[in-house]
């Protein structure tokens, strides 16, 4: 809680006749609104020693020990409220000291400029609507640029900065080997254990191992291993790139005729679309290995789950998953690029284009999941 | 040298009293040895010297943000660091700083840059707040800007909005990290006339940080200039004083650009 300003004089105001307000006291930031409420929500008929309503008032300073700006604001904004109910307001015998200060304010507030109209609810839609169209317009045109960079350099690999690219692997999703097997072999452990519960009841909780192979090989390994890179990685990108905008480092690539795209996101994307699909297959394993956990607390062999498991995957199961992987991959590190390479200015921007990011990517990533499935079981993969 | 507070009251309170103060940050040497100085109403004293001499250390122990090793700061007399946080505090709300990027929230405009003092430490109907806000915006050239957020504003807009909000408790006595760095010539000039009209229309004190030879040459009333190597105050008086008649060498230095600067312009 701060603490108050520490008042000397306490403003009093006296009514006298003549419809004139007599203030007394300090007149600064010290004063609290409720001094002013006996002056604005006087009765409409007045008592014989209270002022009269009527169309103007007068407020005598003569007794003001202190009068600063905050002050001369104050008697500025009580003009303004009277004025409005068409009532004229006369300042008499400012004290000579305080004579310049309430000069100064009256000379410096030039009259108030109208307030900038706020939007209808249909503007703001269409605001939004409209900002919403631009963002994907500058992010698809953001990731065929990509595209079209990697193939422009697919004749000429050694332009591909292949030192960076494999630094950016290591910390991106070397580095994010732990935690992708953590989250994997645990989902896999879940989706066992909650589907041996009820498969149990019908005798046929031998197909959990199936369950779990199809869900995590063809889905979950995949979707995991994604959205661990997106709050891991994806974001970092987003964080870098967005503060190499805002130090003007992307200025200066750009003004010494570098490609920030090719040269900061080109090797960033490469990175994670060619590493992606090996981390999923590394989240496979573990979440089968989580499946496998379960089954052999419920009394099945090792050997029993992996035969199960084996025959009913195929490659084209394993072949849909890393194929999903290699798009999320590139979709992960392209929309954190292309965030962080949009960051706005002032003080909050690189948070906001991290946030944005992550945002898209997962709203991204669910959406293309789908697509894949509806695509695949369509071609009958 | 000239005597503190020309324009100052017969009967006053200094500002700012330095006496003795070591100056330093803990656990590292001291940059600043026994150095006093006043501050008087109304008067616009700099602190100058080279870069690592203390001046900016020094600031931070005037606005209490770095306890001090030995010594006493008074701020309208009363001992600054002889409390706890809430007397720090409480002499807090007598002066204003300036940060030397302005130090404006990015996520509030302007008009609620300035208002949030108010806000916080008074009781003013919320309507006479905002027309303070947008006198003190006035007062430094910004009206029309009350809604602007900082990021849309140029160096120098900050800077005039910084010292706005400065001012939103009224207080007596302004401390400037550096106004006029980053900034070309003609707003670094428009800023110094401002510093100026406010200390003479406000009576406030001034305590500027500064590298800036014109500006020190235009607004300063008083120069307090320090030596690394001496550790402590080397020259003090009228920037003009020390420009052309002091037989200090660190003064001689430290004014020889402006001086060259002249030459060359005149020739």
């Amino acid at each position: 809680m701060p603490l108050p300003l520490a008042i000397n004089k306490p403003l009093e105001l006296t009514f006298t006749a003549d419809d004139t307000v007599a203030l007394q006291g300090d007149l600064d930031a010290t004063v609290p609104a409720k001094v002013w409420d006996k002056l604005l929500k006087r009765p409409a008929s007045a008592s014989s020693a209270s002022i009269a309503p009527s169309k103007s008032l007068t407020l005598d300073l003569s007794g003001l020990t202190v009068l600063d700006l905050n002050g001369a604001a104050q008697l500025l904004w009580l003009k303004s409220i009277f004025e409005k109910k068409e009532m004229t307001v006369s300042i008499k015998d400012v004290p000579e000291n305080f004579s310049p200060i309430w000069d100064l304010a009256c000379r410096t507030l030039a009259p108030r400029a109208p307030l900038p109209s706020k939007d209808t609810l249909i503007e703001t839609v269409g605001h939004h609507f409209s900002d919403f169209f631009k963002d994907m317009t500058a992010l698809i045109a953001f990731l065929g640029e990509v595209i079209a960079n990697f193939i422009l350099l697919i004749p000429h690999p050694l332009k591909v900065r292949w030192k960076t690219t494999l630094a950016i692997t290591e910390k991106a999703v070397v580095n994010a080997l732990p935690v992708t097997a953590l989250v994997a072999f645990l989902v896999g452990l879940i989706l066992a254990f909650q589907a041996a519960m009820f498969m149990k009841l019908f005798g046929v909780d031998i197909f959990v191992a199936d369950l779990v192979g199809l869900s995590i090989i063809r889905e979950l390994g995949t979707l995991l291993t994604a959205i661990v890179l997106t709050g891991r990685s994806g974001s970092a990108f987003s964080a870098e790139l967005g503060a190499m905008k805002i130090n003007q480092e992307i200025d200066a690539f750009l003004t010494m005729g570098l490609s920030p795209t090719r040269d900061l996101a080109l090797p960033r994307v490469i990175a994670l679309t060619l590493a992606t699909p090996l981390l999923t297959i590394l989240a496979d394993f573990a979440g089968l290995l989580g499946g496998n956990v379960v089954m052999i607390t419920r009394g099945y062999p090792v050997s029993v789950f992996w035969t199960e498991l084996s025959g009913h995957l195929s490659t084209s199961d394993l072949g849909t998953g890393l194929f999903k992987s290699l798009v999320f991959g590139f979709t992960v590190a392209a929309i954190g690029c292309q965030r962080g390479l949009a960051t706005g200015s002032g003080p909050g921007a690189v948070g906001e284009a991290t946030t944005k990011g992550v945002v898209t990517n997962i709203v991204v990533l669910a959406t293309l999941d789908s697509v894949f499935a509806v695509l695949f079981y369509v071609l009958n993969w | 040298m000239s005597s503190t507070g020309e324009n100052a009251p017969k009967e006053f309170v200094y500002p700012v009293e330095v006496e003795k103060l070591d100056v330093g940050y803990p656990e590292q040497r001291v940059l600043l040895e026994k150095i006093s100085f006043k501050v008087a109403p109304g008067e616009i004293v700099g602190l100058l010297g080279p870069s690592g001499c203390g001046k900016s250390t020094l600031l931070r122990h005037l606005v209490g943000l770095e306890p001090i090793k030995s010594g006493q700061i008074r701020l309208f007399g009363q001992d600054l660091w002889a409390g706890g946080g809430v007397h720090i505090d409480s002499l807090r709300r007598k002066f204003g700083i300036m940060y030397q990027g302005g130090a404006l929230f990015g996520n509030l405009n302007l008009i609620e840059n300035v208002a949030m003092p108010l806000k916080e430490f008074s009781n003013l109907p919320q309507g006479a707040i905002m027309v303070a806000a947008r006198l003190k915006l006035s007062l430094v050239g910004l009206e029309g800007f009350e809604h602007h957020l900082p990021s849309s504003l140029s160096g120098g807009m900050q800077k005039r909005a910084a010292i706005a909000r400065a001012l939103s408790l009224e207080p007596k006595l302004l401390f400037l990290d550096e106004p006029s760095a980053g900034l070309d010539p003609v707003t670094s000039a428009g800023l110094d006339g401002l510093i100026v009209t406010l200390a003479r229309n406000l009576n406030l004190a001034f305590v500027i940080v500064t590298h800036e030879l014109g500006s020190i040459m235009t607004t300063i009333d008083r120069a307090i200039l320090f030596d690394k190597e001496k550790k402590g105050i080397v020259a003090e008086g009228t920037p003009d004083f020390l420009a052309n008649h002091s037989e200090t060498l660190e003064a001689k230095a430290f004014f020889r650009r402006g001086s060259n600067n002249s030459r060359t312009t005149h020739a």
